[in-house]
């Protein structure tokens, strides 16, 4: 890493400063004191740690690091401090801190992915707050003038019990000069934390912070803003998705638009943004005018010629060479229990691209103003971002990183899904910034959007299952696709490399979880191997990345649905079949209550599941509670509700109605919520056509911070779901993608949007991530119910009616 | 040159009379409530109320405007007041938000017109609104909840 931290951590400070307006008070990093974490400090204030500050009208600032992008992170991280600090929740406000190399030291990585931040931070947060509570129930009782074993915090005050009076923690800050000291970590692991069962504030669902300013058109997004003397930039549609070159641009028709400023051929030396040409202009429609007016000569390199066919052959051709395939899951001796099995069943599948589309489309404006670099854009990481446009202009401007200043002004997403974690546009327009010596706004057409797309990899798979004695004895997985974690590495050699390939098997060979996760399922089978091939070329040419349960959004599709085949196979109940097999032994066994730590080779999969992060060297944090504690049998049992609810085996289905079933433990095998999913569809025997009438999820995450909240997050999860396997479908022809715009790449509506039944299941384990993984059951729930509906078994998603009405004619 | 009533204001549009209605209100009078997500009428997040009726302003150009009345989100109420904010809050309905200032403009056109609509016609009505983040049951939910408000003599009756 370029950057270390300039702090250490070797203790938090609750302290208090007067200033000339008043008094505020801190615990936490003294060097955050100077370093400002909000743009606009209050006067009087208590910042009991970088992630709150308490000012001495009672009010209660949360410093929010990850992205608001319609999760609601703020309201539920405010709710873990708040449950803690003891605060008022009516006195809880939300801020952003801006992203700087000073920041980044103090806050550590803003990165929002993986639907991890609950899970990544409730410890911190929790032991944050209540270390300001402890240090606002002394100084209160000193205030007091009481016993503190006598007192206690509830609602912003401390209450001695003796002499029942209470003093409100501004007052406190008002009146105390609080200099605290936790040593870290071994104060801070100390801490007692409140139990589940004993919260007062988690748990609620408290309406989210975020929403009144999204039902008035008040919220800014990064496209809201606004700088003066700013020039807009609209895109060119590139030739190629990527790799093309430009050679010359003829401007002579785009200038005889009014107001129209230059063309600019952003420089592509990083290999982002290649073949980029930004019309320049006064007014945003004009610029969209003079792109299109622009000729621009281009050489459409390496993938100007590639298809969706030459892509999809070349995946399962590069699979039937064993000898490089790289070992994901290695259990027992799958050949030779596939050898000695009663019967092999063998099945191929195949998945299609789709994209992110999000509502807000791509877009960043940028400003270089007194020596800095200001960046206004929403981002799924204001970290990366800024590392990313320093690599950049350092090799753009010829200057040392060190010498590049930039701040990253984070925005609320219009939508992310994985799809605001490159960032093209921000060095585009920071190039274009240089170019024009004006700010910059560079807005994404939806056309130039999807053009840009980055695309969840086509992938091809090859199922093999050996049956002995009525069980599944031996499971090979053959997987070869696109790996995006390639295409994140690559750039170490541009100093880039923020997301390293970091997994390996035995032989030391390179594998990229983030597109082969999810095939290590928690099914207990003796002899299972996955093997993973890659596909550079389509890693490049469709800029293969995440996208919302990344991995698992395929590879989920493909286990659920071969493991229907198999229990159809035996002639088991699919329910039946799964739950003797989530036995919670083997590998569906959880990890005992070892703790969380990157790289501890604590199991069989942790040792080579972890993708290096730079994360600040002292930023570390005490181990927690894994999310695999109990393994597969909290999965069983979410199967068990959700078929409860559903009426499996027992509500009587109209003709061509079936129900399917699928689990799943996204989002990595270190990181799973534990979530069952069963969908009913009705299918049109004469045209293959089929309706999801109902989906029935039932989740385990452990703790539920905001109830209301993480069933919508759960229905917007399983709506995606559907949507990929319904009708969502990137294809591509001579190096770019086909679709342009809603008409032709076409997302569910609220026509066909099914009933989502949620079941939360509060275990009480360490809380995880809710956003994304109900996604993962969805379509292969889908398919196997069209298949208990019809018979017809599709292999392929998304699945289409063509699909339906040939498998139907197949079986028949 | 166009004239434009926006919000009870009168504005003078400083932009070529082929642009589209909606660059004027977001990117020359600032009123960025409104978004962009299409450009082709297909997603509605743009959707405005010209003469009380839910328009995609992505396709209607200032020139075509002539004298109409034009309300935008920030014109419905600021307080959050209209039953179908009121309701939109109270069922929790925005996730990233983007859409729904044009899912908002959608649903009280639709209310003004049908003040008790079926589901059907809920669902017919705000089909053509495309939400990324799924929230479409808690539309269907809100929009029947605002009806309930402005029936039972809502501010906005």
């Amino acid at each position: 890493m370029a950057e270390q931290m300039t702090t250490t951590r070797r203790e938090f400070l609750v302290r208090s400063a007067a200033t000339a307006a008043g008094a505020f008070m801190s615990i936490g990093l003294p060097s955050m004191l100077q370093g400002g974490t909000a743009e606009a400090a209050p006067t009087a204030m208590f910042t009991p740690s970088i992630w709150f500050t308490l000012t001495q009208d009672g009010t209660t600032t949360m410093h929010i690091v990850k992205a608001e992008m319609g999760q609601h992170i703020g309201t539920a991280l405010a709710q873990i401090i708040a449950e803690e600090l003891e605060v008022r929740w009516e006195d809880v406000r939300l801020d952003t801190p801006l992203e700087s190399i000073e920041n980044f030291a103090i806050y550590g990585l803003a990165y929002t992915v993986n639907s991890g931040s609950v899970t990544t931070e409730f410890d911190r947060l929790s032991r944050a707050g209540a270390a300001g509570r402890i240090a606002l129930l002394e100084a209160g009782a000193q205030v007091l003038g009481a016993k503190l074993d006598d007192c206690y915090a509830r609602a912003s005050r401390v209450y001695d019990k003796a002499s029942g009076r209470s003093i409100g923690y501004g007052e406190i800050i008002q009146k105390v000069k609080i200099d605290r000291k936790f040593s870290y970590p071994e104060d801070f692991k100390a801490i007692k934390l409140k139990r589940f069962g004993d919260y007062n504030i988690i748990g609620r669902s408290i309406p989210a912070l975020d929403i009144p300013a999204k039902t008035n058109g008040q919220l800014k997004y990064g496209i809201d803003v606004f700088l003066p003397n700013m020039v807009y930039g609209a895109l060119v549609v590139p030739r190629a998705r990527y790799g093309s070159k430009v050679l010359s641009i003829d401007d002579s028709e785009a200038r005889k638009i009014p107001g129209f400023v230059k063309a600019v051929k952003v420089d592509d030396s990083i290999g982002k943004c290649t073949g980029w040409v930004v019309a320049l202009a006064e007014r945003f429609p004009a610029a969209v005018k003079a792109a299109k007016a622009l000729k621009v000569n281009v050489d459409p390199g390496p993938y100007g010629n590639l298809g969706l066919n030459d892509i999809t052959q070349e995946l399962s051709e590069r699979a039937k060479n064993t000898q490089a395939a790289a070992n994901w899951v290695l259990e027992g001796d799958v050949d030779k229990a596939l050898k000695e099995s009663e019967r092999v069943v063998e099945m191929e599948y195949s998945t299609d691209m789709i994209c992110h589309a999000t509502m807000e489309p791509l877009n960043a404006t940028v400003q270089f103003t007194d020596g800095a670099w200001h960046v206004h854009a929403g981002t799924q990481s204001t970290s990366f971002a800024r590392m990313t446009l320093t690599a950049y202009l350092a090799k753009v401007l010829n200057q040392k990183p060190e010498d590049i200043k930039i701040f990253i002004h984070g925005y609320p997403l219009g939508g992310g899904f994985g799809g605001k974690q490159d960032y093209d546009e921000i060095l585009a327009a920071a190039f274009c910034a240089k170019e024009a010596g004006r700010p910059v706004k560079l807005i994404q057409t939806r056309e130039t959007t999807f053009a840009t797309s980055f695309a969840r990899t086509p992938t091809y798979h090859k199922l093999r299952a050996g049956l002995k004695g009525g069980q599944l004895a031996a499971m090979n997985h053959d997987i070869c696709c696109g790996w995006m974690g390639e295409r994140f590495s690559v750039g170490k050699k541009f100093g880039t490399d923020w997301l390293q390939l970091d997994s390996w098997d035995e032989k030391k060979q390179d594998i990229d979880q983030w597109s082969i996760g999810g095939s290590d399922h928690w099914y207990d089978v003796e002899n299972h191997r996955v093997r993973a091939w890659d596909s550079p070329r389509t890693t490049w040419a469709v800029q293969a990345s995440a996208l919302r349960t990344v991995s698992n959004s395929y590879n989920m599709f493909v286990v659920e649905s071969f493991m229907d085949e198999v229990a159809h196979e035996l002639k088991r109940d699919p329910l039946e079949f799964r739950l003797a097999l989530l036995n919670g032994k083997g590998g569906s066994r959880g990890i005992p209550n070892t703790g969380y730590s990157p790289g501890t080779p604590s199991d069989y999969y942790m040792d080579r599941l972890w993708i290096s992060l730079p994360w600040p060297n002292d930023n570390a944090w005490p181990q927690y509670e894994s999310a695999t504690v109990g393994g597969a049998l909290r999965l069983a049992n979410c199967l068990r509700v959700a078929a409860g609810k559903a009426g499996w085996g027992a509500k009587r289905l109209p003709p061509n109605t079936g129900l399917g079933i699928a689990v799943s433990s996204a989002e990595e095998r270190q990181s799973p919520t534990w979530v069952a999913g069963i969908a009913e569809v009705t299918v049109d025997p004469k045209t293959g056509a089929f309706r999801i009438n109902r989906i029935t999820i039932a989740m385990d995450p452990g703790r539920v911070v905001n109830p209301m909240n993480a069933k919508a997050q759960i229905q917007s999860a399983a709506l995606w779901g559907a949507s990929q396997i319904l009708s969502e479908r990137l294809t591509f022809a001579n190096g770019a993608f086909e679709q342009s715009n809603f008409h032709d790449y076409t997302p569910i509506r609220l026509a066909d949007a099914p009933q989502i039944d949620v079941e939360l299941i509060e275990s009480g384990h360490h809380p995880s991530g809710i956003g994304e993984p109900a996604a993962t059951v969805v379509a292969p729930a889908v398919a196997n119910a069209v298949y208990n509906a019809v018979g017809a078994r599709v292999r392929h998603m998304p699945i289409t009616a063509e699909a339906v009405l040939t498998a139907m004619k197949k079986r028949a | 040159m166009p004239n434009l009533t926006i919000n009870g204001q009168s504005y003078f549009a400083d932009a070529p009379s082929d642009t589209p209605l909606l660059w004027v209100i977001r990117e020359d009078l600032r009123l960025t409530g409104t978004k962009y997500g299409c450009g082709i009428g297909a997603c509605g997040a743009c959707t405005v109320h010209v003469n009380g009726e839910a328009v995609r302003s992505c396709m209607i150009s200032v020139g075509e405007l002539g004298d109409a009345h034009i309300v935008t989100i920030e014109g419905l109420d600021p307080a959050n007041a209209h039953p179908v904010q009121q309701a939109w809050i109270e069922q929790q309905v925005p996730q990233c938000g983007y859409c729904q200032s044009g899912q908002i403009m959608q649903a009280a056109a639709l209310l003004s017109a049908n003040s008790r609509p079926t589901d059907k016609q809920i669902v017919d009505g705000m089909t053509g609104n495309l939400c990324r983040c799924a929230t479409y049951s808690r539309i269907v939910g809100a929009v029947k909840r605002a009806a309930e408000i402005a029936n039972d003599g809502g501010r906005h009756g």
